[in-house]
């Protein structure tokens, strides 16, 4: 998607959408990482303000009547993205016990698709995974009848258009979370020169910042945001340009503090003065520590929006469904947004947050940075060429 | 004779109906997935990832690409494998040397830490060696800015601590049931403590050694967690490769070779250890008894 | 080193002392107040039931426990504080504690590895040792391998390889069978004659003791009861303790009627009015008429005759029947019902001829002559 788009889109708007995981790797750490943060104090991660009149009850929506909605679901997501609370007012609601299951990235939520068997109901994919999961057949189209609270015309139709598949077709495999981009955080307290670009990022990382800077674990964002720094796309696949991209890295690797998408607790700590973010993880941590700035690269990088979706086959699909309406309801999305503090799509959501949260400029940044970002393409799920890059890299 | 054979006939029988829960498990959840790793690793990858029917050496060829991660894990295990066995012989031997009550309290005291979540215990030292922790610490003591997280000993030091127990139980069911008259009998004869140590306990204690080191040693060689949550991801393991492989990149075909070669690494390694573990003194077949 | 000021003074042909030796576990006391002058060469045998103290006597000497109060000393030098590998004591342990991990040769030769000696004096000497135990060529053999006796045979050279003053044996023999066993007793006393070395043996087997010993030391509760040559606690047991322990007696009890304690003998009055005339064993008492006092009877003084007794001088004579008669291979045992009660005899055999022939039922008359009363007044 081209940024000129986005940038129409988002004037109609004023206000943004899209987001996605906090992170974590490896091995299901989501667990640990939330218990952590529990314990922490100051740690974000709890809902603040009274958005739109506060919890959602049971006069904002209540379950299909005469359907039988089974016991459980199991979601599978990303760590620190759901507002325990409007988790649970769903279960008060509806009876089914709800299972979140938090991954990694992208690209592990799809190997385990691949191998199969995983008994997962919902996912909350990232816009780029639709051409593949749609193709693989992995994702069930939305049956819209049972989505009665779902109202797509109050999204924006590009950001919307992500999931459909084929591309065009009108034939929508998912409807959008959130929104956001991905940048940098940097703490003021230590870093005091001038941190604008992903130049500026990947430089002062190998001077200045030596072994205070974390990238992210991840090949979409780090390779992508080191394309960035040499002028290339951010989706580039070229391979001249990721050779280019694969020895910065390289270069870079012995000057980092770590190379983790679970950069939160180093940047509490002040292990780490500077690190790759996502939209909420800056948001979050800026709120608790004002001190800790939220950049969008001024040369580039990535805006993002993450979907719910129903896994094809589910065996719980009544409840799916249920939990997916249930999330269309806008005062349940902009509660839920009071916990993960990434922007809305849904025009009528945005409108219940409060002033506080729409004037925050983290969430909310002015139209004008977001010009030069890029929505990653299709082809990156899946291209070899980046995938072993990063193993490469990671294992150097 | 026709009894006798009938009998026998019954008697195997019933051992192989004994034995089948057992092969069938082996068979299921060893056999079949190793029989797996190798077809998959002469294999190509699909498009999106996964496993493309193929049959190529090129996996293997491109092993050496992640013979950092085979080397570093090998180091870590051999570090760690000493490490916990200096650690963990006096903590064995001052509990197989307590009395009754107070051992059954050391060794719950022992165990009580690792109920707690793997995970979380590990996490815990995020915050003892991150910044605020040991660092500030030594900082106030004077000595100077230094950086323990995401280092080698941190992963070093998260592997000692959550081995231990591994190495502890076994070494510390040797030196329990090694017959304390025997160190008499070896003091009466001349022998002063260390001779005494040195010449009776160690030997005796072998046993314990010897399936310490193997328990610690083999999953330290399979280690991805610890690496990566007190390794910042740059203390990288053959373990982390494999994640990667398998679960990022889908690469299955080169993740199954790299697999089958820590397997033979393993298998190698702890071949020679027994060889070399078991020549000194024929205290394996006091072992058995 | 703290010792009296005439511990030089002492005869060092004692091995070994306990002067006034204690042992205190918690509550228990193991060893109360023992006194022991050990001769050098001599067999030595501690004798008592289990728990009375033996093994923790023998674990003082050898350094494995301090005594709570009192003094031990060791070819004449208090050995306080002094650990097991710096005393020239060596010990067969009742379970031999051989090293699993060392086949028979190395376990014998640990003793002197652990002094340093050549390789080749280290299997010289083991070679000796095991000769002396009968045992060549059983160098290489692992020691589960072998039988309780070989064991017991390897855990001797092992100890006698490095030629100690003085070798420590608990209960070495327990552990086999009845006829290894007697084998086994008339080996040990061969070797310690030949080696002249002091045995300080601990068992319960009264047979054992009295076989092998030069002196018994008898215990009960951690306390000496007696100490002497066989033939003395046989003959002359001073308590009723010792005289039930060291071979079988019958007991008469009575009142002291008649005293000669000069002479060393009194006059016991039972309460059916018999009076009983014997020795005082207990040279040292000094008991007044009217005391409580036993009279033991060795059974095979007892002599059995049918008919009805006649009354003879320096005789005691009563009336009874045989209640049981037990034959017992080399000897027969009779239980008899008298006057004074229950009796036991026993009468050995001499060949096949059989002079006198008693039936159970019939009525007898035993008899046993004044010398063989043992008047016990503790
Ligand atoms: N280490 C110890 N702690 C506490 N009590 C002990 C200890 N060793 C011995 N005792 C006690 O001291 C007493 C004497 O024990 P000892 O072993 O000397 O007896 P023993 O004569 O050798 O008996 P046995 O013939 O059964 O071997 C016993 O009551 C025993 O329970
Ligand atoms: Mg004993």
């Amino acid at each position: 998607m081209e940024p000129v788009h986005f940038q129409k889109l988002y004037d109609d708007f004023r206000l943004g959408r899209i987001d996605r995981r906090t992170f974590l790797k490896a091995s299901g750490l989501g667990l640990a990482a939330a218990v952590i943060a529990a314990c922490t104090p100051g740690s974000s991660a709890k809902p603040t303000e009274a958005a739109g009149g506060g919890e959602p009850t049971a006069a904002d929506w209540s379950p299909p009547s005469g359907v039988d909605l089974g016991k459980t679901l199991y979601i599978t997501t990303w760590p620190n993205y759901h507002n325990p609370r409007t988790i649970e007012i769903f279960t008060e609601l509806t009876g089914v016990a709800v299972e979140l299951n938090p991954l990694g990235s992208n690209e592990e939520m799809l190997a385990k698709l691949l191998i199969g068997g995983t008994g997962w109901d919902v996912l909350v994919p990232t816009n780029y995974t639709f051409e593949t999961y749609g193709s693989k057949g992995l994702l069930e189209p939305l049956n819209m009848s049972m989505l009665p609270h779902l109202d797509t015309s109050r999204y924006d139709q590009k950001l919307l258009a992500n999931a459909e598949y084929p591309a065009g077709s009108k034939t929508l495999f998912g409807f959008n979370k959130d929104w956001g981009t991905t940048g940098f955080t940097y703490n003021k307290k230590h870093v005091t020169k001038p941190m604008a670009t992903w130049k500026d990022f990947f430089d002062l990382a190998q001077t200045d910042y030596s072994g205070k800077v974390v990238i992210h674990d991840y090949q979409l964002t780090s390779i992508g945001n080191a394309l960035v720094y040499h002028g290339y796309s951010f989706n580039s696949v070229d391979e001249a340009e990721l050779a280019k991209a694969e020895e910065l890295l390289l270069a870079v690797k012995p000057h980092l503090f770590a190379i983790t998408s679970d950069y939160q607790p180093p940047m509490r700590a002040e292990d780490a003065w500077v690190a790759m973010t996502w939209t909420n993880d800056g948001a979050q941590l800026h709120a608790d520590i004002p001190d800790i700035e939220y950049v969008i690269g001024s040369d580039g990088g990535e805006i993002w929006s993450d979907f719910y979706a129903v896994v094809a086959g589910t065996a719980h699909r009544e409840a799916a469904y249920a939990f997916l309406d249930f999330m269309a309801v806008p005062k349940v999305q902009a509660f839920d947004a009071t916990f993960h503090k990434a922007p809305l799509v849904d025009s009528a959501g945005i409108a219940l947050q409060s002033e506080e949260v729409r004037s925050n400029k983290i969430t909310y940044p002015d139209a004008s940075s977001l010009t030069k970002l890029e929505f990653g393409t299709a082809e990156l799920l899946t291209n070899q060429a980046r995938a072993d890059l990063w193993a490469r890299f990671k294992s150097a | 004779m026709v009894r006798s054979g009938a009998r026998r006939w019954r008697s195997r029988i019933a051992t192989a109906l004994l034995l089948l829960p057992a092969a069938t498990w082996y068979a299921l959840l060893l056999l079949v997935p190793l029989v797996i790793l190798v077809v998959f690793s002469f294999g190509g990858r699909a498009p999106e990832g996964g496993y493309l029917p193929d049959f190529t050496f090129a996996n293997y060829l491109e092993l050496p690409t992640r013979a950092t991660a085979f080397v570093n894990a090998l180091w870590m295990a051999l570090g760690g494998t000493v490490l916990c066995l200096l650690v963990g012989f006096p903590l064995a031997y001052y509990l197989a040397t307590r009395a009754g009550s107070q051992r059954t309290l050391l060794l719950v005291l022992v165990v009580v830490p690792f109920w707690t979540s793997f995970l979380i215990r590990t996490y815990a030292w995020l915050t003892i060696l991150g910044n605020n922790g040991i660092p500030s610490l030594l900082e106030d003591l004077g000595f100077g800015h230094i950086v323990l997280l995401n280092t080698p000993f941190a992963v070093l030091l998260g592997i000692v601590y959550n081995y231990l127990p591994l190495m502890v139980f076994p070494l510390y069911v040797s030196l329990e049931r090694l017959d304390k008259r025997l160190l008499e009998a070896s003091k009466d004869l001349g022998a002063g403590r260390w001779a005494t140590f040195r010449q009776v306990t160690l030997p005796l204690s072998s046993a314990g050694v010897l399936s310490g080191v193997i328990l610690v040693f083999i999953p330290i060689m399979g280690e991805y967690i610890i690496p990566a949550l007190l390794g910042g991801g740059k203390v990288f393991f053959i373990g982390n490769a494999l994640v990667d492989l398998f679960l990022q990149s889908r690469n299955w075909p080169f993740g199954s070779a790299a697999a089958i070669v820590l397997i033979l690494v393993i298998l190698t390694a702890v071949t020679i250890y027994l060889r070399v573990g078991s020549r000194g003194s024929g205290s394996r077949e006091v072992s058995l008894l | 080193m703290p010792s009296p000021p005439d511990s030089t003074s002492r005869d060092v042909s004692a091995d070994v002392e306990l002067i006034d030796v204690t042992k205190r576990f918690g509550s228990v006391t193991a060893v109360d107040h023992v006194a022991l002058q050990i001769e050098r060469g001599s067999f030595y045998s501690l004798l008592g039931p289990s728990g009375c103290g033996k093994t923790t006597t023998l674990r003082m000497i050898a350094g494995f426990e301090q005594p709570t109060s009192g003094e031990i000393l060791i070819a004449g030098v208090p050995v306080a504080g002094v650990p097991p590998y710096r005393r020239n004591v060596n010990t067969v342990f009742q379970h031999y504690a051989l090293f699993p991990h060392m086949d028979v040769a190395r376990n014998v030769g640990y003793g002197l590895r652990q002094v340093g000696v050549t390789r080749d004096e280290e299997q010289r000497r083991v070679g000796e040792a095991l000769d002396l135990v009968r045992l060549s060529g059983y160098d290489r053999r692992r020691t589960w391998e072998l039988s309780g006796g070989q064991q017991q045979r390897v855990a001797l050279a092992r100890a006698l390889v490095n030629r100690p003053t003085v070798l420590l044996l608990d209960e070495p023999l327990g552990a086999l069978d009845l006829k290894l066993r007697k084998e086994m007793q008339l080996e040990l006393k061969g070797l310690q004659q030949e080696l002249g070395i002091t045995f300080v043996y601990v068992t319960h087997d009264q047979d054992e003791a009295l076989t092998m010993s030069d002196v018994i030391v008898v215990m009960r509760d951690g306390r000496v009861q007696q100490q002497g040559s066989p033939e003395a606690l046989y003959e002359r047991p001073v308590n009723r303790f010792v005289a039930g322990f060291i071979g079988q007696s019958n007991t008469i009890a009575g009142r002291l009627s008649g005293l000669d304690l000069d002479g060393g003998m009194a006059s016991v009055e039972t309460p059916t009015g018999l009076v009983l005339n014997g020795r005082i064993t207990d040279h040292g008492a000094r008991p007044s008429i009217g005391d409580e006092a036993i009279v033991a009877i060795r059974p095979e003084r007892l002599e059995i005759a049918p008919g009805t007794p006649s009354p003879t001088a320096g005789w005691t004579s009563v009336a009874g029947r045989i209640h049981q008669e037990t034959y017992l291979g080399d000897q027969t045992e009779y239980r008899l019902a008298t006057d004074l009660g229950q009796l036991v005899a026993r009468r050995a055999h001499h060949g096949h001829a059989e002079t006198t022939t008693v039936r159970s039922g019939e009525s007898i008359s035993v008899r046993w002559p004044d010398d063989a009363n043992l008047v016990l007044v503790a």
